[in-house]
């Protein structure tokens, strides 16, 4: 590792100067070795991740990379390790950290591309079709025909774990997925309790016992519990994976 | 050289294309979606608001239908959309939204008995029927008669775009992400593919196939400051405008919302207006009752924008490093309202701003301005979906101009556009790729391939030390500032000729890195010279639009002008070397419509010069209703436009109390 | 299972019934069990032990009860013999069982080092401690047990201090004793959440909660662990002359 000299950018406002340290390497480039580059800016008031490293990229360093869409929190684009903490970088602001410094790694488990930028979709995308994230009915809808009725809770509580945006920082954060590759994590298992308890789903105890009833699956989870501690949507991980858990048992 | 065959071929994987990519793999036909990112982080992601679609469940929406429907959306458009299209699309919306309730989108839903909700910063407690309990709830929505938004809490475009990409998974689409459409392949007015980046291996790739879709979404990011995702930047439209044939509608047609936070570009809901929020310049002074005394924070979204924007002009705004903003201070509502009721808003300041709303006076402001929100205009289409100069290229969603908003959408209606597109126009697509051959051969291919091997390169020669990061931000700030809420023939020329000279200073650009893979700054180059010929066509458009329409406001033309300007702009882009779009005209047809052009109902009354035209169609229509008697409205509607639909949506919509009727 | 099930779950990683197999719920349900079992074990265990606490003669006692003395006269030692191996066999049990969890190479493990020492998330770190604790009692769990079988009769107050003080013992007990006290807790606190036992109205304060009680408790058991082995060790150093003799209890003396 080598650590690259400075970038440092004029202060003229009297606003406080930050240092953002980055990993930087290119994985698509064989001859490439890992460093850190820091950067010294200015903090402007209101100032996150997004627009920190914007500014880095636009007036410092065009050949940063890092996966930015919604800037909003909404898109789990952006989730990177900041200060040894996997978090969506867009929702970071800087004025949290003190000392002005901070450290920014590309998010572990998934491929790397290069410096911040990793491949989830992929692996989100497999996820998605290994725990079958979809709804399993026999019934045949008539879409011109009234919906099905459905509580209001019930429709609220799907929408609670429905809100998970695959953004892979349960999976940074959980150990045994960094040590167990094939393990689909907090995400997946949310995933199948999100189904589990959708009226529209018809699927059986047994049969989502085919998709997560192994050490891959809900038995390889150790209840390390850096999904629930990490999740930026602040998901109920803990509760649902011990309900499938329970459920899985006895399946 | 990398060549993929597919049947059908989408680029894009937002709500419009992913939909579409269905109904093509339920033809059976091999299905590719290539997408700049993960296709579940496009930005249909971020749509807050919520879904229009006439279910009429809740007691605020009862008595809704799709004629309601249709006339609140070709209001809304200024009368400039295609009316054939909002009737295609009124009809859908409801079968779209039971289609993913199915699926799993966990729509809010009613509870029988009272509740309390907040109109027009009044309480009011409403009673929901028993027979409405457990079906799908709406909320109100600006510019509707009826509460017909339907929503999923603040996050009904995620749970949307989740269910319908997970069900496009589940049907095996395959999903290619990372990938960038930069060019259109096509040859004797058919196009057969797409050639695409890698944005992981720099690699080029041609994706050929016998059908092609464009579902990139908007142009938001030409503008400094938008509502708009980073990677809207209109990409896929601008391809299409690089074939040379394909035409750009109404690109002027550009949407601002009023009270996005600073200087994130988040948008903070209408509702903060709505439950009696108030807007305040430097001096903590509230200013909107001096311009609109009756209405004042609560009246129309471009109206608040517009005068905001003159009082910032005036020197009212309050300088940051982000440039001048103004304050909306919800303060006054008080803590518990605010953690009640307007708990999301209260969440995006806090933490993207570090301010709790809730804290009393100055502390609590936050930082809003107007900015970009929705791209009206984009690659014209047919109302099957498919461009009118070059066949087996289609386009749905945001990033068409399929004509369902005109001049101005109504909130709600694009995710409902989007995915009831992705259903009709995905059909007509399927349906398209189901009877054509493949009839390409791969020299064709080859040679566009090679061309933009060669573009690339030859973006790597240049060597005249500008820097394409300041060429982007001049062209932002001047989309911002010359083309933006407020219009008028100096700053439009001002503007065009400026961005011309942007456009021809692409090439005295230097890239420093001189790699072909994952080279973020040659990426912007590139792409910065696609946003630059659709500014352009923004900027030559408004400039030539002698009216103001919808969101369209020109202060030196503040009439709408049905006689002169009922008609849709179509921008091409001729000649490979041209500096500027082409500009033509496409007629709206009055003698057709089934609603004629008249008053919107809001905005000021004189405001419009109408068409005698309309005078004469309503006559008309006054006689076919006289002729036909008492027939139910479904007779009726088709006596006056009769319009078509793929497979089975145009049946009649059930609903709650009233059956099929 | 037949010979013909294993190889059809060989060939397709399902059953003959083409289902996956239960064994992997089993075997997670089971590690907890045994887990719990011996939780449960060494809470008493320890208390039992801490018998020292109020004397030698509470000790020899408890000690004569568990050998059977109300209804044997004078005891079985052989009855702590099979307590201990009914212990074992859990032991072994259990261990064969979480054995599944450790990291099974060093790339493996160096992803766990690295990642735990980034994150720094403390149930993370918990489970650190319960792979080395666990680690550590393949060998001083089985010692202590092995001795357990082969000389039951070698416990009460001179004997058990003998062990630990002059036999050189002690270090050996005093690793046991924080491991398992560790061990076991943190096992417990993973049981709770693992099955999501006291979630309550409000599973994130509840946690919050359990952790603490189970710190708590850590730190009771180290207490009570730690003045018992002291106190043996005490008798064992005032015992050094008289080394080998047995106990005897005063009345009968
Ligand atoms: C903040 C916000 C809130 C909104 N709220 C609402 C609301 O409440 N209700 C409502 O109806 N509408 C709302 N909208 C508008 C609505 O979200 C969009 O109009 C709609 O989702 C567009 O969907 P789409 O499928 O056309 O495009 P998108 O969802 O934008 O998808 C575009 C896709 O194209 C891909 N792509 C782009 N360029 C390329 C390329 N060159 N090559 C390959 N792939 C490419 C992208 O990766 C992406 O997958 C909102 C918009 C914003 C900005
Ligand atoms: C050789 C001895 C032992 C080894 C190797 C061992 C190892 C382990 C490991 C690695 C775990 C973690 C499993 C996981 O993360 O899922 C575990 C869990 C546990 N252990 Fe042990 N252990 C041993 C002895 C003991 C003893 C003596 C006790 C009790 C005093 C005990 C009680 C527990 C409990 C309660 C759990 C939690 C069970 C669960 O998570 O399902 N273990 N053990
Ligand atoms: S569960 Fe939470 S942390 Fe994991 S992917 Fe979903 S939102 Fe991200
Ligand atoms: S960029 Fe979308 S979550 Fe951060």
């Amino acid at each position: 590792m080598i650590n690259k000299s400075t970038q440092v950018e004029e202060n003229t406002e009297g606003y406080r100067e930050i240092e953002i340290t980055v990993f930087r390497y290119n994985s698509q480039n064989k001859n490439d070795t890992p460093e850190y580059q820091t950067y010294k800016l200015i903090e402007t008031p209101g100032m996150t991740l997004y627009i920190a490293l914007i500014k880095i990229w636009s007036t410092m360093d065009h050949h940063l990379s890092f996966d930015f869409v919604c800037r909003a929190g909404i898109c789990g684009s952006c989730s990177m390790v900041v200060n040894g903490k996997p978090r969506l970088a867009c929702k970071t602001r800087t004025n949290e950290f003190e000392d002005g410094k901070i450290t920014l790694l590309p998010l572990p488990t998934f491929k790397h591309i290069k410096d911040l930028s990793v491949d989830t979709g992929n692996w989100m995308n497999a996820m998605s079709k290994k725990v079958e994230s979809w709804i399993h009915t026999k019934e045949k809808t008539d879409i011109a025909a009234i919906e099905k009725p459905i509580e209001p809770e019930d429709a609220q509580a799907v929408f609670d774990l429905d809100r998970c945006i695959e953004c892979g920082i349960c999976l940074a954060s959980c150990s045994t997925k960094i040590m167990r590759e094939d393990f689909v994590g907090a995400v997946g298992l949310n995933r199948t309790a999100r189904f589990a308890i959708d009226p529209h789903d018809e699927r059986t105890d047994a049969e989502f016992y085919e998709l997560i009833g192994d050490d891959n699956g809900v038995f390889g989870c150790m209840s390390l519990m850096g999904c629930e501690d990490h999740c930026p949507k602040e998901l109920p991980l803990q509760t649902k994976i011990a309900y499938m858990r329970r459920k899985m048992v006895k399946a | 050289m990398k060549i993929i065959y597919t049947d059908a071929l989408i680029v894009g994987g937002g709500l419009a294309g992913l939909r579409s990519a269905i109904a093509a793999r339920d033809k059976g036909l091999d299905t590719i979606v290539i997408s700049m990112v993960p296709v579940k982080r496009s930005h249909s992601a971020a749509a807050q608001g919520g879904m229009q679609a006439s279910l009429g469940n809740t007691i605020k929406g009862e008595g809704d239908n799709e004629d309601i429907h249709f006339a609140d959306t070709v209001k809304g458009s200024d009368w400039g959309c295609d009316q054939d299209v909002a009737r295609m699309f009124v009809t859908t919306a409801p079968k779209a939204i039971r289609e993913l309730a199915a699926w799993g989108v966990p729509w809010n839903r009613i509870g029988k008995g009272p509740r309390e909700v907040i109109i027009n910063g009044q309480k009011e407690t409403i009673v929901e029927k028993d027979e409405a309990h457990g079906l799908i709830n709406a909320r109100d929505f600006g510019g509707t008669k009826k509460w017909r938004t339907c929503y999923t809490s603040d996050a009904t475009g995620h749970t949307m775009l989740y269910a319908v990409a997970n069900e496009a998974l589940k049907r095996d689409v395959e999903i290619h992400d990372k990938k960038e459409a930069i060019s259109i392949i096509h040859e004797s007015g058919i196009c057969s593919g797409v050639i695409a980046r890698d944005l992981i291996s720099g690699e080029l790739i041609a994706y050929v196939a016998r059908g092609t879709m464009i579902a990139t979404g908007g142009y938001g990011r030409i503008y400094k400051q938008s509502t708009n995702a980073i990677i809207c930047k209109g990409i896929g439209i601008a391809i299409a405008l690089e074939t040379g044939i394909v035409q750009l509608g109404n690109m002027e047609a550009v949407q601002f919302h009023p009270t996005p936070i600073v200087p994130s570009g988040i948008l903070l809901t209408e509702g903060c207006r709505g439950d009696g929020g108030v807007l305040r310049d430097k001096d903590g002074y509230r200013f909107m009752p001096d311009y609109e005394p009756e209405k004042k924070e609560l009246a129309s979204r471009d109206v608040v924008s517009r005068r905001m924007i003159e009082h910032i002009r005036k020197g009212k705004g309050v300088k940051s490093p982000y440039g001048d903003h103004l304050w909306l201070d919800i303060s006054i509502l008080g803590r518990e309202h605010i953690e009640k009721n307007l708990h999301d808003v209260q969440d995006i300041s806090k933490t993207f701003n570090g301010i709790d709303p809730a804290d009393e006076g100055e502390k609590g402001w936050m930082p809003v301005l107007p900015m970009q929100h929705y791209s009206m205009g984009g690659i014209r289409v047919k109302p099957t979906g498919e461009t009118p100069t070059l066949k087996g290229l289609f386009c749905s969603g945001e990033a068409a101009c399929w004509d369902l908003h005109g001049f101005n959408r109504l909130g709600g209606n694009s995710v409902s556009e989007a995915v009831v597109a992705g259903m009709i126009v995905g059909e007509y697509f399927a349906e398209y790729c189901a009877n054509t051959h493949l009839n390409t051969n791969t020299f064709t291919i080859e040679k566009f391939l090679e061309a933009q091997r060669e573009y690339l390169q030859e973006i790597l020669s240049y060597d005249g030390g500008r820097n394409i990061f300041d060429i982007k931000d001049r062209m932002r700030t001047i989309m911002q500032e010359k083309v933006g809420v407020f219009r008028n023939g100096k700053d439009l020329n001002d503007a065009v000729n400026e961005l011309e000279d942007l456009l021809k200073m692409v090439k005295e650009i230097t890239v420093t890195d001189k790699s072909l893979c994952n080279n973020p700054e040659l990426n912007e180059a590139y792409r910065v010279t696609k946003m630059l010929k659709l500014a352009l066509c923004v900027a030559k458009g408004a400039l030539d639009r002698t009216e103001s329409r919808g969101a369209h406001f020109r202060e030196d033309y503040t009439k709408r002008d049905d006689i002169n300007w009922l008609k849709r702009t179509i921008a091409t882009w001729v000649n490979p070397n041209d500096t500027m779009p082409t500009l033509s005209y496409e007629a709206l047809d009055i003698s057709k419509m089934e609603m004629p052009p008249a008053f919107r109902g809001y905005g000021k009354k004189g405001a419009i010069v109408l068409n005698p035209l309309s005078k004469k169609r309503e006559e008309e229509i006054v006689k076919i209703k006289e002729t036909l008697g008492s027939v139910d409205r479904f007779t009726m509607q088709e006596a006056l436009m009769d319009y078509d639909l793929p497979k089975d949506y145009k049946r009649k919509n059930e609903r709650v109390g009233v059956g099929y009727d | 299972m037949s010979q013909k099930d294993n190889t059809v779950e060989l060939l397709t990683g399902k059953n003959n019934f083409g289902k996956k197999s239960r064994i992997p719920a089993k075997l997670d349900f089971l590690q907890s069990v045994t887990g719990l079992f011996l939780a449960l074990f060494i809470t008493f265990h320890i208390l039992f032990e801490s018998s020292i606490l109020f004397g030698k003669e509470a000790m020899y006692r408890l000690t004569k009860l568990f050998e059977g003395e109300p209804f044997i006269e004078g005891g079985e030692p052989l009855i702590i013999t099979a307590l201990a191996m009914v212990i074992f066999s859990m032991f072994i049990f259990h261990a064969f069982l979480a054995m599944r969890k450790f990291p099974a190479s060093y790339k493996e493990y160096q992803r766990y080092r690295a990642h735990r020492e980034l994150l720094n998330h403390q149930d993370t770190n918990l489970w650190f401690i319960q792979i080395t604790t666990g680690f550590a009692m393949f060998f001083l769990g089985s010692i202590h047990l092995y001795m357990m079988m082969t000389s039951p009769e070698k416990i009460g107050p001179y004997a058990s201090a003998d062990r630990i003080f002059s036999d050189w013992m002690w270090p050996m007990y005093l690793l046991l004793l924080v491991s398992v006290v560790m061990h076991a807790w943190v096992g417990v606190y993973r049981l709770i959440i693992k099955w999501g036992w006291f979630d309550g109205k409000d599973p994130r304060k509840n946690r919050k909660r359990s952790k603490l009680i189970i710190k708590v408790l850590i730190a009771v058991y180290l207490f009570i662990g730690l003045v018992s082995l002291a106190s043996y060790m005490k008798i064992g150093y005032d015992h050094q002359s008289d080394y080998g003799s047995r106990y005897v209890m005063e009345k009968i003396k």
